[in-house]
């Protein structure tokens, strides 16, 4: 299973959208407003983890699963600002019409990751690596302009929650969220996910190297939390009263 | 600590709290958008506004505002947020689907899983500024539905930057635990000048579906939420690193 492109997935099970059903949409989208939506502005494409944009980028990447750097995703992320620190996103398998709603990410300045509590800083994972290293870019943006930008995110950390395995061969989003990684270290992405990436989007990831060798990371290092601390982590269900406190974390 | 239980979080500026945006940075989101195809994220064609409760803490309920893509006539993916402004904050995501495609759902994942019949039918369930007879067709198809909903960010517990593992929702129900407080309505129904209950009346011959699961909205059978934790656990490696 190793580095298997998603998109020989199966489709989502289902009929075909009927044309009644596709009026109603027609005119529910001609009527309402979509405020937070259409802030989408940014397209992140990691080779595993795509920041999608409210979104207003598109970015592309890469992302592998918290307790198994051995299954990892391409990601499509379509971002959105809330302000000048602090990023959401909607992240799906590719970036078509038909594209699944995968996950989600928070991507915050150093700043405001420094904030977090200590139990909550290893859900968090850097973007130094990934940025610097080329495999985190933005599909149609000419080099310098994406720069620009992703200077900015080489300093930043993420938290990317996943729903849907696509890479399992889930035809729906079953089971529990998954918190997932990014790269952080030569090696770990799979080649043969790199080069489709590559091939599909016409960059070259060793060429934006250099151009991003300027760039730095977080003024005080990447966090020892973060990344989970090198360590795995998993998310676990557990049956509870309704009238509990909330989901432990890292206990 | 927490925000008053069952009332949507302060709308503060500061949350998430950072610098307001620069005016480099609106250019560079401008120009991206400009020469990015966004093609998912344009197949949001709906906006629905609703409540749910968190399945581990039932007293906690919150209003939430679906953008909604359907992907066949079987299923739908939501982004979710607190608001439809657009400072609204992306809170988690639900999942949409009919209820032939639930029955093939394995029964420890029907669990995870809600229906939307009473929430619909009761008025809860609105397509802000849309008129009723337009929606009719949709809500007649989505009072058949059941929804995987998994929210992200606590809002309504005060959080300020998304905090912990994300937590199950469950949907409003006609039985103790699941009526949403009407004060949380009246709030919602205010800022959008309608009225649930006349929505109520209006959807009176909205039929029933025949048979909900009893798998799907779990606690009222069994008197039981879910949570997810977080553990540490042993990475598995890819060579070189195993």
């Amino acid at each position: 299973m190793e580095g298997k492109n998603i998109s020989t997935h199966p489709d989502v099970p289902g009929e075909p959208k009927r044309t009644g059903t596709a009026m109603v949409e027609t005119a529910t989208a001609t009527i309402q407003g979509f405020g937070p939506v259409n802030k989408i502005h940014q397209h992140l494409c990691a080779s595993n983890e795509v920041v999608v944009i409210p979104y207003d980028c598109h970015i592309g990447r890469f992302h592998f699963y918290g307790h198994d750097m051995s299954r990892q995703v391409e990601a499509h992320h379509y971002c959105g600002h809330q302000n000048e620190e602090f990023r959401q996103c909607l992240i799906y398998d590719s970036p078509d019409a038909g594209a699944r709603l995968i996950g989600l990410e928070y991507i915050v300045t150093e700043n405001l990751f420094l904030t977090l509590p200590d139990a909550e800083k290893p859900l968090w994972h850097s973007h130094e690596f990934e940025v610097k290293g080329g495999f985190l870019f933005m599909p149609g943006v000419p080099g310098p302009v994406q720069r620009a930008d992703l200077e900015k995110v080489a300093k930043t950390y993420g938290k990317t929650i996943h729903f849907w395995q696509v890479d399992k061969g889930d035809s729906l989003p079953l089971g529990v969220p998954q918190v997932m990684m990014a790269l952080t270290r030569e090696g770990q992405l799979y080649e043969n996910l790199a080069h489709g990436v590559e091939k599909r989007f016409g960059v070259s990831f060793e060429k934006e190297r250099e151009n991003r060798a300027y760039m730095t990371g977080p003024a005080h290092g990447i966090h020892p939390l973060a990344n989970a601390g090198g360590k795995g982590l998993k998310t676990v269900l557990r049956e509870t009263d309704c009238m509990q406190a909330s989901g432990r974390c890292c206990s | 600590m927490a925000a008053a239980h069952g009332e949507t979080g302060t709308r503060g500026e500061d949350i998430p709290p950072g610098k307001p945006m620069s005016l480099e940075q609106t250019v560079m989101d401008k120009g991206a958008q400009m020469l990015q195809s966004l093609k998912p994220v344009k197949q949001m064609s709906q906006h629905v506004c609703s409540f749910a409760l968190y399945s581990h803490e039932m007293t906690r309920q919150i209003e939430i505002h679906h953008y909604v893509a359907r992907i066949n006539q079987d299923f739908c993916q939501c982004a979710v947020y607190d608001t439809d402004d657009s400072t609204g904050r992306l809170i988690g995501v639900e999942y949409i689907v009919s209820d032939g495609i639930f029955e093939t759902l394995p029964p420890e994942e029907q669990k995870l899983w809600h229906s939307h019949a009473y929430e619909i039918k009761s008025g809860l369930w609105v397509h802000p500024r849309v008129p009723e007879m337009v929606v009719k067709p949709e809500l007649e198809n989505l009072a058949k539905t059941y929804g995987k909903f998994w929210c992200t960010w606590q809002l309504d517990r005060g959080d300020r930057l998304p905090l912990g593992p994300p937590a199950l929702m469950m949907s409003p129900q006609p039985v103790n635990l699941g009526m949403v407080k009407p004060g949380l309505i009246q709030k919602r129904d205010d800022k959008y000048n309608i009225s649930s209950e006349a929505l109520k009346t209006a959807r009176a011959e909205i039929a029933e579906p025949e048979w909900i699961n009893p798998q799907a909205d779990y606690w009222k059978q069994h008197g039981k939420g879910f949570a997810i934790d977080v553990e540490p656990t042993e990475m598995k490696k890819r060579a070189p690193f195993s």
